[in-house]
């Protein structure tokens, strides 16, 4: 009858140590799953669909205020933002006049050359929801997802520049890595020589490197940084960033280039995430040089040469 | 028999408590789980302190028989979850901060306040630190004593919030 009853004083269960051995080895080994395989890709999915609804709870008071403050702007600044726009519509109209003829000029030109027609990109226009926790990853959240038809790998911009690239995709929501970030590169071109070249981000300050480069390159503080769209990923011609130092050192033989993104990475709340070009010409141009190799590998240096000069 | 009915009065009672506690347990860590994911970001991201964490050492050292390793390794994993990181990064560096916590769980609930709060401080700073080497091994960059900067925060509130309710006990014995 009498049983002997611990004192609820002490702590039940196993000690915390073997806890603490037991958790310790199942970490280690979800991150070496999750870094290594993508096992854990669905898993991760359906947890956060289901931690959305805290998410959105979370976000709502933010929301609620930013509502509130768009709805209670003064008409004084509503005529002055009227007005910078008509301004600004006017100089883009002007501009957009040429834009169709040249254009036109391209499409024939193209015809001429023999390869695929530019499609119109289309997007989608996303809310940044949130900043990323981490301070050391550059990455934010929007409020689109797989329900919105987004696939990992699209490129989001906004209207001065790229902005970065879906990286992962969850149900209501997807996780975009800004340019800034360390993970991230992108092709680009200077707009000035058509130098080719990848962008790197820095992960630290607000900034992009451009390594791997010679120290006699032909790059000058200023030039503009723009997709080459090589890659398949990011339409040709978008603005990525502008040089803003280079530096050559003695002990290295490449250049340290530093540049700014042109886009606002920091102070944005709406993006647009552009539709995946299946059908990207430069990637099809490439693929048909390709094709083109491999039948006759003759005439290979010509086609290249070609192609290098050829869209821009 | 009537000894053997008041042990059993005396359990079940115990155990309805230590249900309301648990729910009570549960309940704050999952609001501190909302303030985590709060919205912030610029200066307020980088001095934001892991509510979480402060939420989780605070039953660590008051309920340790609900709140343990396995509880934090779990708000761990809800934080790799929220934060996009590497499934499991979070968890290890909660789960051996809490073991450490518990660790000295006894001597610590006879401390003062300030005492304690020096060894809150560290066990935040281990936290960070752990974190730290963690995100090193898969390729991110040190950004000088900024980040730690959650640390610090996150010792003020917990002194705060603490010296404020030990002052408000005194008052209503008073």
């Amino acid at each position: 009858m009498d049983q002997q009853q611990a004192p609820r004083f002490f702590i039940h269960g196993p000690s915390p140590f073997t806890r603490l051995i037991v958790f310790t080895t199942l970490s280690l080994a979800l991150m070496a799953s999750d870094s290594k395989f993508s096992y854990l890709h669905q898993v991760r999915q359906l947890l956060v669909t289901a931690i959305h609804p805290l998410q959105f709870v979370a976000f709502s008071p933010f929301k609620l205020t930013n509502d509130v403050q768009s709805y209670f702007v003064t008409q004084q600044s509503l005529k002055n933002e009227i007005e910078v726009l008509k301004k600004k519509n006017l100089y883009q109209g002007v501009q957009l006049q040429s834009l169709v003829m040249f254009k036109n000029e391209n499409d024939n030109l193209r015809t001429l050359l023999e390869t695929s027609k530019a499609g119109a990109q289309s997007s989608q226009l996303a809310e940044i929801m949130y900043t990323g926790r981490d301070p050391f990853t550059h990455k934010v959240i929007v409020n689109l997802g797989a329900t919105n038809k987004i696939l990992a790998g699209q490129a989001v911009v906004d209207s001065a520049g790229v902005i970065g690239q879906v990286t992962r995709v969850f149900t209501y929501t997807s996780e975009v890595t800004l340019l800034t970030d360390k993970d991230l590169s992108i092709p680009v071109q200077v707009e000035r020589n058509t130098l080719r070249a990848i962008v790197f981000g820095n992960g630290r300050n607000n900034s992009v490197n451009l390594p791997y480069l010679p120290a006699n390159v032909d790059i000058k503080k200023g030039d503009k940084l723009v997709t080459s769209g090589i890659d398949g990923i990011y339409p040709p011609g978008l603005a990525v960033a502008i040089v803003e130092s280079v530096n050559t050192n003695v002990r290295s033989p490449f250049a340290q280039i530093v540049a700014i993104p042109a886009a606002g990475t920091q102070n944005h709340r709406q993006v647009l995430i552009l539709t995946s070009d299946t059908n990207n010409l430069v990637a099809k141009d490439i693929e048909k040089v390709l094709g083109a190799d491999a039948q006759n590998p003759l005439n290979k240096k010509e086609k290249v040469s070609r192609r290098n000069h050829g869209p821009t | 028999m009537l000894k053997i009915r008041s042990t059993k009065k005396k359990k079940s009672q115990e155990e309805t408590m230590d249900q309301h506690s648990r729910r009570r347990v549960y309940f704050s860590l999952l609001a501190a789980l909302l303030l985590q994911l709060l919205p912030f970001s610029g200066l307020l991201l980088q001095i934001k302190p892991d509510f979480l964490l402060l939420a989780l050492l605070f039953w660590l050292l008051r309920a340790p028989q609900v709140c343990n390793v396995g509880i934090a390794w779990t708000a761990g994993i809800m934080m790799d979850l929220v934060s996009g990181d590497l499934f499991g990064q979070n968890a290890l560096a909660y789960a051996l901060t809490a073991f450490l916590a518990v660790m000295y769980q006894r001597r610590l609930i006879l401390f003062t306040v300030l005492q304690q709060s020096a060894y809150v401080f560290l066990l935040l700073l281990v936290n960070q630190a752990i974190l730290l080497m963690l995100k090193s091994f898969s390729g991110a960059e040190y950004f000088g004593w900024v980040y730690f900067m959650p640390s610090f925060t996150g010792i003020l509130l917990w002194y705060a919030v603490l010296h404020s309710r030990y002052s408000f006990n005194f008052m209503a014995h008073k």
